[in-house]
């Protein structure tokens, strides 16, 4: 089991590296730097000036050299400054880093909480109105875009209740009701999509569990249902699904982007479209690599908890 | 330029109605000696109807949303225009504009030209800093060390905007001495546009983070700038023009997703912000809350390079007069902008006194004619018209809509126009480079008319990029020869016929300037869209209707 752990850990360096080349790669072959885009069309700047903004922001020099430069400086912490305003990347994403993680970890906790009883509910009933209702539910969960509904829920609000979301944030240890009524509709926005495919997920893997043997045989001895489903059925319906989930952390992570920027939370997604925007390289590369890392970091975990729900698998 | 006068009461009101006490006592005095002295026995408090009218009660707070985050609000440096909507509540410059873009003292109450290379700046006495520290020429020196070589987080990228300046000495304690390089006029437009040309005290880059924090002397000190989320500002209380501001607390929160502003207006989370046109008038059917509209800087323009290399049909000046000649700018601004906008030329309407007027424009230079525009294509030899790729931004979305609208104008001439949408970092580094046949961009605010037609001096990086083919020595003069005069007067019908030249041979064909829209809750009074693009009213002129 040790040695399974350490492998997937390892695996997790190359990846990372890998990334990070890719990201810096991937950033510098867009048309235009951040000086173009600051400047655009100023008919006043000479090659001169521009060369020497280039140079104060540290953008001059080979790719190989720059991304050497970077490199060198993110393992020993330093991430460098921010194009855009020159305040430590580091520090920059310390702010942001917890409101996406917040808003994340709501969101796939109410999509778990809601999704899996949802899907309990669906395979044990099924075929019948509330399985039905589940389904259409769960379709229309994987079809609504959450920017859409981040967008509708705002306005919904404004108009019949006259209110929205506080707009400067509110960390949980200063106000822990404010902090909650900030960031419910942008995770409800953002779990919709991870709570369908969970419940999807939970109800087929039920399925295939109630028709097992071991759950027939349980039955037959007169286990009470409740029991049969939640202590037979459902611990082992749960493992594909809690892979499921380590995945939708990084679907959850590309919504919060979007939902950020609707809501005005200041978090690790509105600050990546903002830098891709404005070709802020120091704080793209800095925050992709950081969501990477969660990723892999998440699916890391799903790795290992799956090593330890599944023995087989860590056996190789 | 001779010495300006020292100045007297001022109004930032669009409509100039908004005035003080102070002001009210000099109109008094005015009126006679017998009303004065009533006024003096009755009292302040029992002011008469008409004066409590008049005089904008103090107090209250206006929360505005940004539809951008400023990034930094260092005062020197910052090139975006939301750097200026964050740091503009509390810098000043030594001159400022008033609504109508008229120069006017600031920090410095006159000045003189001494040469056409010396400019002394007598400063303001007793002004304060938001620190308490008195503003002194010492102060105004280190500011503009600052300005010519501009530490991070700005960039030295804005030195294209900063004038010949070669440096500043300290005369006396008041007196600030400015060296030019060589004649600038647009100096005076520089300052008073107070983008890259704010005053700090002296050493304030070692007392304080500017890019998050700032000392200046305007209406507003800085409380607290949260990147990507908010900046909260609170009254001077020692601010120079007395009586100002009339808010007590100034909040911006950043809130770049429009329908997110649409929902806390509705809510009442803020008090107003800056709307799309169909936004502002769904918005207007609330009878809560009032739509602003006005002209601003920006406006949209057809860019053609002419180019050594292949020649290309445009390089004619017939075939470029038949393309202005066959866009109907009304109909551009009927169909993308809902009939708010107006014609513009090189420069834009509202510009102070150097545009062409509306009726040169709409009934003679940007007349829509399109027998003319047929008729010139014949003249070119190009009757069966040609193809062209027209580069455009992928947003804002009315670039794509306009390139539609001259796409189906043009085509009546057969000109087929094909449209390129770029991303704005793709497009901003090829329309520097010049790498585009025809461009599809937009302008935007400058602190000097050069500003708009610089690029027309053939020694500028962008004639080189854009059009080197092109010759006409009398533009070449009048653009040369305007920045170098001083006198502005002198200054205004070298301009205009630099227009008319220009609108003759059309290497920019000027389409449209586009109205921005503002909407705020009935009790936010006297904000208006200013022209520079800036929310100056918030800091100005506005006040909270009890």
């Amino acid at each position: 089991m040790y040695g399974y752990v350490a492998k997937r850990t390892l695996l997790v360096l190359p990846t990372l590296i890998g990334v990070s080349i890719a990201i810096f790669l991937m950033v510098r072959l867009l048309p235009g730097d951040v000086i173009d885009v600051l400047l655009g069309a100023d008919t006043q700047v000479t090659p001169e000036v521009r060369e020497q903004a280039r140079k104060q922001l540290g953008l001059d020099g080979s790719y190989a050299e720059q991304y050497w430069r970077w490199a060198s400086g993110a393992v020993q912490g330093d991430l460098g400054d921010s194009v855009r305003n020159a305040e430590p990347v580091s520090s920059i994403l310390r702010d942001a880093a917890p409101i996406t993680l917040e808003l994340v970890f709501l969101s796939l906790l109410i999509a778990v909480v809601v999704g899996v009883p949802l899907g309990v509910v669906s395979a044990v009933r099924r075929e019948g109105s509330s399985d039905y209702l589940a389904r259409v539910a769960g379709l229309i969960g994987v079809s609504i875009p959450s920017f859409w509904l981040a967008t509708l829920l705002l306005l919904f609000t404004s108009r019949a209740f006259g209110w929205v979301p506080p707009l400067t944030y509110v960390s949980p240890f200063d106000d822990l009701g404010a902090n909650l009524s900030q960031f419910i509709l942008p995770a409800l926005s953002i779990s919709v999509f991870t709570m369908a495919i969970v419940m999807r997920m939970v109800r087929a893997t039920m399925l295939e569990v109630l028709s097992q043997d071991y759950v027939r045989t349980a039955r037959a001895k007169g286990v009470p249902r409740r029991r049969v489903v939640f202590r037979h059925a459902l611990r082992n319906a749960l493992i594909p699904v809690v892979t499921v989930v380590g995945f939708e952390v990084g679907v959850l992570m590309s919504g919060a982007a979007i939902v950020e920027i609707i809501f005005g939370l200041p978090g690790i997604g509105n600050l990546l479209l903002q830098a891709i925007f404005s070709r802020d390289y120091p704080l793209i590369q800095a925050t992709t690599m950081l969501i990477a890392a969660i990723f892999i970091t998440f699916n890391l975990l799903v790795d290992i908890v799956y090593g330890f729900l599944d023995p087989r698998i860590a056996g190789g | 330029m001779s010495d300006i006068p020292s100045d007297k009461a001022r109004s930032d009101s669009p409509g100039g109605g908004d005035l003080n006490r102070r002001d009210l006592l000099v109109k008094a005095g005015q009126i006679g000696a017998g009303a004065v002295a009533a006024g003096s026995l009755a009292g302040a408090a029992k002011a008469s109807p008409a004066r409590r009218k008049a005089a904008p009660p103090r107090g209250g707070k206006v929360t505005w949303a940004l539809e951008q985050d400023p990034a930094h609000i260092a005062p020197f440096g910052g090139i975006l225009t939301a750097n200026h909507w964050g740091k503009a509540p509390m810098y000043e410059s030594l001159i400022e504009w008033d609504v109508k873009l008229n120069e006017r003292p600031a920090l410095a109450t006159s000045w003189k030209v001494v040469d056409a290379r010396t400019i002394d700046f007598t400063l303001r006495r007793g002004v304060r800093f938001h620190n308490g520290k008195e503003l002194t020429a010492a102060d105004a020196k280190y500011s503009f060390d600052l300005q010519l070589n501009p530490p991070a987080p700005g960039s030295v990228a804005v030195l294209g905007q900063v004038p010949a300046i070669a440096g500043t000495e300290v005369r006396s304690k008041y007196v600030l001495r400015m060296k030019l390089k060589n004649p600038d006029a647009r100096v005076f437009g520089y300052l008073a546009w107070n983008r890259y040309s704010a005053i700090v005290p002296e050493g304030m880059y070692g007392q304080v983070n500017a890019g998050r924090e700032g000392i200046g002397t305007g209406p507003f000190r800085l409380l607290e700038y949260q990147p990507n989320s908010h900046l909260e500002f609170a009254r001077f209380q020692n601010y120079w023009k007395r009586g100002r501001p009339y808010l007590d607390a100034l909040s911006f929160k950043v809130l770049p997703d429009e329908q997110a502003r649409v929902a806390a207006l509705r809510a009442g989370a803020i008090d107003g912000g800056t709307f799309s046109a169909d936004s502002a008038k769904a918005l207007g059917q609330n009878r809560n809350l009032k739509v602003l509209r006005g002209l601003t800087a920006a406006f949209r323009e057809l860019q053609m390079t002419i180019k050594p290399g292949d020649r290309k049909p445009w390089h004619d000046v017939r075939v470029r007069q038949a393309v202005n000649f066959a866009i109907n700018r009304q109909e551009i601004i009927n169909r993308v902008y809902s009939g708010f906008g107006e014609y513009s030329g090189h420069v834009p309407p509202g510009y102070g006194p150097w545009p062409l007027t509306r009726s040169e424009l709409r009934d003679r230079y940007e007349k829509h004619d399109l027998p003319k525009a047929r008729a010139l294509m014949r003249a070119a030899g190009v009757a069966n018209g040609f193809t062209v790729e027209m580069t455009t931004f992928s947003t804002p979305l009315d670039f794509a809509s306009v390139a539609a609208v001259i796409k189906a104008q043009l085509n009546r001439i057969n000109i087929n126009v094909n449209i390129v949408a770029q991303e704005p970092g793709t497009f901003a580094a090829n329309n520097g480079r010049g790498t585009f046949e025809w461009d599809l961009t937009a302008r935007g605010m400058r602190g000097d008319v050069d500003g708009y037609l610089a690029e027309f001096n053939p020694s500028s990086t962008a004639y080189q990029a854009w059009y080197p083919l092109y010759r006409n020595v009398r533009v070449w003069r009048l653009v040369g020869n305007g920045r170098i005069q001083l006198d502005q007067k002198k200054r205004i019908p070298m301009y205009k016929e630099a227009q008319r030249l220009l609108m003759n041979d059309v290497v920019q064909v000027p389409l449209v300037a586009v109205s921005k829209f503002q909407v705020v809750r009935p009790r936010v009074a006297n904000m208006y869209v200013a022209f520079s693009d800036f929310n100056t009213g918030l800091h100005t002129s506005v006040y909270i209707k009890r």
